[in-house]
């Protein structure tokens, strides 16, 4: 099997989360002789060279950051200049989001059902998971704990060619949080997650709080 | 005050909403994109960690934004594509990130992003072309959960009285 893979998200490849997570995810894919090409909708100098891809491979996976519920501005851009294929194509996709629970990215993937359909292609399903929002932050075996699991899931999917499985279901994680989890997490979130996100801003230069309001 | 975002450049919808409010004495106010500059949001994440509350493109989404932190309504009118507002309209609603901050908190029994301003700021669409209406309807009830706030509900160009009784 040959895979179009089209990375769908609008940060430079450089520091794209959804980019670390393809690398896992092709280690595994190309074990059993599967092989891919992949562009990035960031650099819209590849998007002629992608559009034609898109036409020539009928394998296609879409790998994406959840933005606004959705799917981001400028992959919908994209996706806007092709046309329906209606020739048996298969596509799939991986949605990733900073948000942990299943819950969140659910609106998200119900918008993939549809628009496989728009765009004339079989839908071979979806690989859900969130909380890969620091995935940027880490480096080497740091970020590797984050993005291995997905080397599975490559297997997975050279495999079957699709994301039905009950092993890529269980992905995702848990759907929302048990109550006592809640509390420990927005416990944390009060105190050392305000400590590590002022780290962060303080590597990044940022002179400012957190919560400044520049408008008020 | 309502805000009204044209990303259409027909602006007969914006009339025919002009002539409604007038008639309504709503206090709003109207931007039309199509003479505007807005990019795509690229992920950088600098409102959240490096320029907090300020987005690292300088380009006209700034008016917008300086204006939702002080509405009750916004509304987006939107061109469809693919069953959905198309990438402008989406845009618009992917470069609200400023108005949240890196903090997270649960709201219910969801992670949320702690907001950076006091308004709440309910949303609603007014389209214009082919959408999933079902679907539609469950997005901006869930973008909705972005600005803390409710969906003002889904109407397609043709509907613009309906829309129009929900402002206020």
């Amino acid at each position: 099997m040959h895979v179009l893979i089209i990375n769908g998200s609008p940060r430079i490849k450089k520091f794209s989360n959804t980019d670390k997570i393809l690398g896992k995810f092709t280690k595994g894919l190309c074990e059993n002789g599967t092989t891919f090409e992949q562009y990035e909708v960031s650099d819209k100098e590849q998007w002629d060279k992608m559009r034609e891809a898109y036409y020539n491979n009928d394998n296609v996976l879409i790998a994406l950051p959840l933005y606004v519920e959705c799917i981001p501005g400028l992959l919908l851009e994209f996706l806007e200049t092709l046309k329906p294929k209606n020739d048996g194509t298969k596509i799939a996709f991986i949605l990733q989001s900073g948000f942990a629970e299943g819950i969140q990215l659910r609106c998200g993937e119900a918008y993939l059902e549809i628009l496989a359909r728009k765009l004339g292609c079989e839908y071979m399903g979806t690989l859900v998971k969130g909380d890969n929002f620091s995935i940027r932050f880490f480096e080497g075996e740091q970020q590797d704990r984050i993005t291995e699991p997905y080397t599975e899931m490559g297997r997975e999917y050279s495999k079957q060619g699709n994301f039905r499985s009950e092993d890529c279901k269980k992905f995702t994680g848990p759907e929302v949080f048990p109550a006592y989890v809640r509390f420990i997490v927005g416990l944390m979130q009060k105190t050392v997650a305000k400590k590590m996100f002022a780290k962060v801003a303080q590597n990044w230069g940022c002179t400012k709080a957190i919560d400044y309001k520049p408008y008020s | 005050m309502i805000l009204i975002v044209n990303t259409t450049s027909d602006n007969a919808i914006t009339g025919e909403l002009k002539r409604c409010i007038d008639e309504k004495t709503l206090e709003a106010e109207i931007v039309e994109c199509a003479s505007l500059k807005i990019s795509h949001c690229i992920g950088c994440n600098y409102c959240w960690l490096k320029t907090p509350g300020e987005c690292s493109i300088k380009d006209d989404y700034e008016i917008i934004l300086k204006k939702i932190i002080h509405a009750d309504q916004l509304w987006v009118i939107s061109d469809t594509a693919l069953g959905f507002i198309d990438h402008k309209g989406k845009n618009i609603f992917d470069r609200i990130l400023p108005i949240a901050t890196m903090y997270l908190k649960f709201k219910g029994d969801q992670m949320r992003h702690v907001p950076r301003y006091d308004q709440r700021t309910d949303i609603g669409i007014i389209y214009s072309g082919e959408v999933e209406r079902d679907y539609m309807d469950r997005w901006t009830e869930r973008a909705a959960l972005n600005f803390e706030s409710r969906s003002l509900g889904v109407f397609s160009k043709e509907q613009i009285k309906e829309a129009v009784s929900c402002m206020c």
